[in-house]
């Protein structure tokens, strides 16, 4: 399969041989590989979010977006304002009776293709909020690819959700034309992270305490090697 | 008149009875002003006949020697299933009216009972214009009806919704009423709800004089765009360039937050108040917590009583934070909200070390906080309070000093004081009018009367000054948090009273009785006492307030939720008008809302 690595493209033919300077140039340029999966590469590295925040998850899916954590290092960070230009609807939050048409008509205006993450626990199945006023899941109405657990989730768990739909993107296969055969996209099946973890998290056995404070140090790295900031060796 | 800085003054607790007298010297104390509602909270609450409620409103409004000219809350509660009457004149419902005087510094609540077929009280629109969406609300969540509304109609839920949330009658939770289903036609239903026909609105279509004859535009901003900050949605009705009138369409984030208190216990409703605005976590427990402490008879322990204002403080700089980007970025400047938002995350992992959340902190406590503070929790304090500073420094010359923002903002969205008392402006878009109101100053609450800050005001009203005001608050919360770093008290972080605290674990295996209170207490935790009580806080967006109404259970019989945020959006239109309609999203920005604090 084609992949990114090493800042070039891996898993496709690069051409080689010959001994002129000019066929070495030619052969670090120019590259073959199977359309379907360049397109499949191209998309998955450039999924532009719709830029519609919902409630307290669209903070913390706005905060990935700046310098702290950055995910322009995905090449997600061109938010879109109108659907029609973007790939990734992000349900960042409450989804409310009186705004369930509206993420609806959202979704429908959205070019083919294009993928929904469903983010915090309001989002996945109603949450804390089983109220009269909120949708229990936004996938009673619109389908889902990627569900992320938190209320809110951290950026990191946005990023982290992220790359997952990365990965999904880029092993699904789109037919280019018209030919015999399956006409229907081919989707990957993706595994639940839930019984992927679970042995890891599983063996946990030491839990850190509260007071272990350079815990700190590793979520935040800014505070590290600041004037009076506190060193990396623990205390 | 409205007093200046030296005029405000802390008004004793002896005085705030005042007022009743002279209601009742006016009136004459028959029956109708002879029933004063004993509360926890020290406000006067009167209850008045419906026929006599004008008059009373009237005469508290304009005629009594230093009226109330804010109407700081109205809103209604379901009395037919309430065991504890003690006595009141209690109908079927109960709407009230809260005023304030910045003269007196009192607040006033005065109630109506009504009871029978006709649910209807008069309009006092007239009295104070915010009344308007007020009035809407209670018609919205009770089915009370108000007579003279010009425009009555649901607020919060959409217009095809069947019955009154709010009532005891309506179901609480979304798994009562079934599973949901958008079909195509329930689709097509619920989005011709959302079409805007200028005429629902009493907006005209076309403008026509002697000397000229045009159309209107209208435009629709939201419920999704970027420069709405969330699901609001406006609507403007356009001259060429020039803004005629806005109309505000709320309710697309309504959580029924009000309606979860009353089934969630004390404690358990604590989360769900880090959820009002979701940008200020423990900003939004404190008002609940002191509301039920109140309630209660619980005292606050020194140390638990700084704890608390600390990680407040450290909660207004970051919400403080996230507006202060998110409105140079609605003039233009696309950089500083990378600035701010770094700063945001060195306060975030503060509150992360300490609390264990970031967002949502659920860290206090009925009597107190979660837990002590962690070890080394001061080396993290210290090290923030001597950044931030220089940082404070480059956000004023790369914002404030900035030629293009201040050309933007200087002179937009001008709000008179008298405007900004009348429609229930506080906090942040108060103090840029010139009025030095800070609840933390003029009624401290949690020891905040021993910290040394100043209340920094502005004088135009315009977007500008509100973020001047915003700027100079954070200096403010600074070195607020400075003295509690300096001067942390030391001692317990929670109350051991039996309502606060429920016996002490390693107590329950000495005798039985200790061990059932402690199954109980953290099973269903306290049961309060019947009675209400009033709150409010000076939150990051304004004054917050609580009002719960315990009807001696584990939970609580109504809560009633104030907050800015309803105030200040209710105000747009008036501070747009006249504008341009790229001058609407300075305005937007200026004015410092979250959506979930708008609809609660």
């Amino acid at each position: 399969m084609t992949e990114w690595r090493n800042g070039r493209l891996e898993g496709v033919r690069v051409t080689e041989g010959g001994d002129g300077p000019l066929t070495a140039v030619v052969g670090q340029s120019v590259l073959f590989a199977k359309l379907q999966d360049l397109l499949a590469w191209g998309r998955k590295s450039s999924l532009w979010p719709l830029n519609f925040g919902l409630s307290c998850c669209f903070v913390e899916m706005a905060t990935s977006f700046t310098s702290v954590y950055d995910v322009a290092r995905f090449g997600a960070e061109v938010a879109r304002g109108s659907p029609r230009q973007a790939d990734v609807l992000v349900v960042s939050g409450t989804v409310f009776l009186k705004v369930a048409p509206v993420i609806k008509q959202l979704y429908e205006q959205m070019l083919e293709p294009r993928w929904v993450i469903s983010m915090g626990s309001c989002s996945n199945s109603g949450g804390m909020f089983d109220a009269y006023s909120v949708v229990q899941g936004v996938d009673k109405f619109i389908p889902v690819d990627v569900y992320m657990p938190g209320c809110p989730p951290p950026p990191h768990a946005f990023m982290e959700c992220l790359l997952l739909l990365q990965n999904m993107v880029g092993s699904e296969r789109r037919p280019l034309g018209w030919w015999f055969g399956p006409q229907e996209v081919q989707k990957p099946i993706m595994p639940s992270m839930r019984d992927a973890k679970r042995s890891e998290r599983m063996s946990q056995r030491e839990y850190p305490s509260i007071d272990v404070l350079p815990r700190t140090d590793i979520l935040s790295p800014h505070f590290a090697g600041q004037p009076n900031g506190l060193s990396k060796t623990k205390s | 008149m409205i007093p200046g800085a030296s005029t405000i003054r802390v008004v004793e607790a002896g005085e705030r009875t005042g007022v009743v007298a002279e209601i009742q010297s006016r009136f004459g104390a028959g029956r109708w002003l002879s029933t004063v509602q004993p509360t926890k909270d020290d406000i006067p609450t009167i209850w008045v006949e419906r026929e006599k409620l004008r008059e009373t409103l009237r005469y508290v409004r304009s005629e009594i020697p230093r009226p109330f000219p804010m109407l700081f809350d109205l809103s209604a509660m379901d009395e037919r299933l309430r065991q504890h009457h003690d006595g009141l004149p209690i109908g079927s419902f109960t709407v009230f009216y809260h005023l304030f005087s910045f003269e007196r510094n009192q607040s006033l609540r005065i109630k109506v009972a009504l009871g029978g077929e006709s649910l209807s009280v008069p309009s006092s629109i007239d009295l104070w214009p915010n009344a308007n969406w007020y009035e809407r609300e209670i018609f919205d969540m009770f089915g009370i009806r108000f007579e003279g509304h010009p425009f009555l109609r649901r607020l919060l839920m959409p217009s095809w919704w069947e019955g009154h949330p709010l009532r005891k009658d309506h179901p609480s939770r979304a798994t009562e009423v079934g599973l949901f289903q958008l079909p195509p036609e329930k689709l097509v239903m619920t989005q011709d709800a959302l079409q805007f026909k200028p005429e629902d609105w009493g907006l005209a279509r076309t403008y026509h004089d002697r000397d000229s004859d045009f159309d209107y535009m209208f435009i629709n901003l939201g419920p999704a765009h970027t420069g709405t900050h969330g699901v609001l949605r406006l609507v403007a009705q356009l001259a060429g360039e020039e803004i005629v009138n806005i109309v505000p369409d709320i309710g697309f984030h309504h959580r029924s937050q009000e309606k979860i208190a009353e089934r969630q216990t004390w404690h358990s409703f604590i989360p769900y108040t880090d959820r009002v605005d979701y940008l200020q976590g423990v900003l939004n427990e404190m008002p609940y917590c002191l509301a039920v402490e109140r309630l209660a008879g619980i005292t606050v322990p020194p140390r638990a009583q700084v704890i608390r204002v600390m990680m407040s403080e450290f909660y207004r700089i970051a919400s403080h934070l996230v507006w202060y980007g998110t409105f140079a970025g609605d003039v233009g400047a696309l950089s500083p909200v990378f600035y701010m938002f770094n700063d945001r995350e060195r306060i975030l992992s503060i509150v992360e070390a300490v609390c264990g959340g970031r967002m949502h902190p659920n860290w206090l406590r009925i009597g107190g906080v979660a837990r002590d503070l962690p070890v080394g929790w001061d080396a993290l304090v210290r090290q923030f309070v001597e950044w931030f500073p220089s940082r404070l420094d480059d956000y004023e010359r790369l914002v404030m000093d900035n030629p293009i923002l201040k050309q933007r903002t200087v002179g937009i969205g001008v709000l008179s004081l008298e405007d900004a008392i009348a429609w229930g402006a506080t906090g942040p878009m108060l103090r840029a009018c010139g009025l030095p109101w800070d609840l933390r100053k003029v009624r401290p609450y949690s020891g905040y009367e021993q910290f040394d800050f100043e209340v920094p005001t502005a004088s135009n009203g315009d977007c500008y000054d509100r973020a001047v005001v915003h700027m100079l608050e954070l200096r403010q919360s600074l070195a607020i948090i400075r003295q509690c770093l300096d001067s942390m008290p030391s001692g317990p972080y929670t109350s051991l009273d039996p309502l606060a605290t429920p016996p002490l674990k390693h107590h329950t295996m000495q005798d039985i009785e200790t061990l059932i209170n402690h199954f109980v207490g953290v099973s269903w935790g306290p049961i309060l006492p019947p009675g209400e009580a009033e709150v409010s806080t000076e939150s990051s967006k304004g004054q917050t307030s609580y009002y719960l109404t315990s009807d001696g259970s584990q939970f609580s019989y109504r809560t009633r939720i104030r907050t800015p945020s309803f105030a200040h959006i209710q105000m747009v239109p008036l501070m747009a008008r006249g504008e341009l309609l790229s001058d609407l999203l300075a305005v937007l920005g200026s004015v410092d809302y979250v959506l979930s604090d708008v609809d609660r």
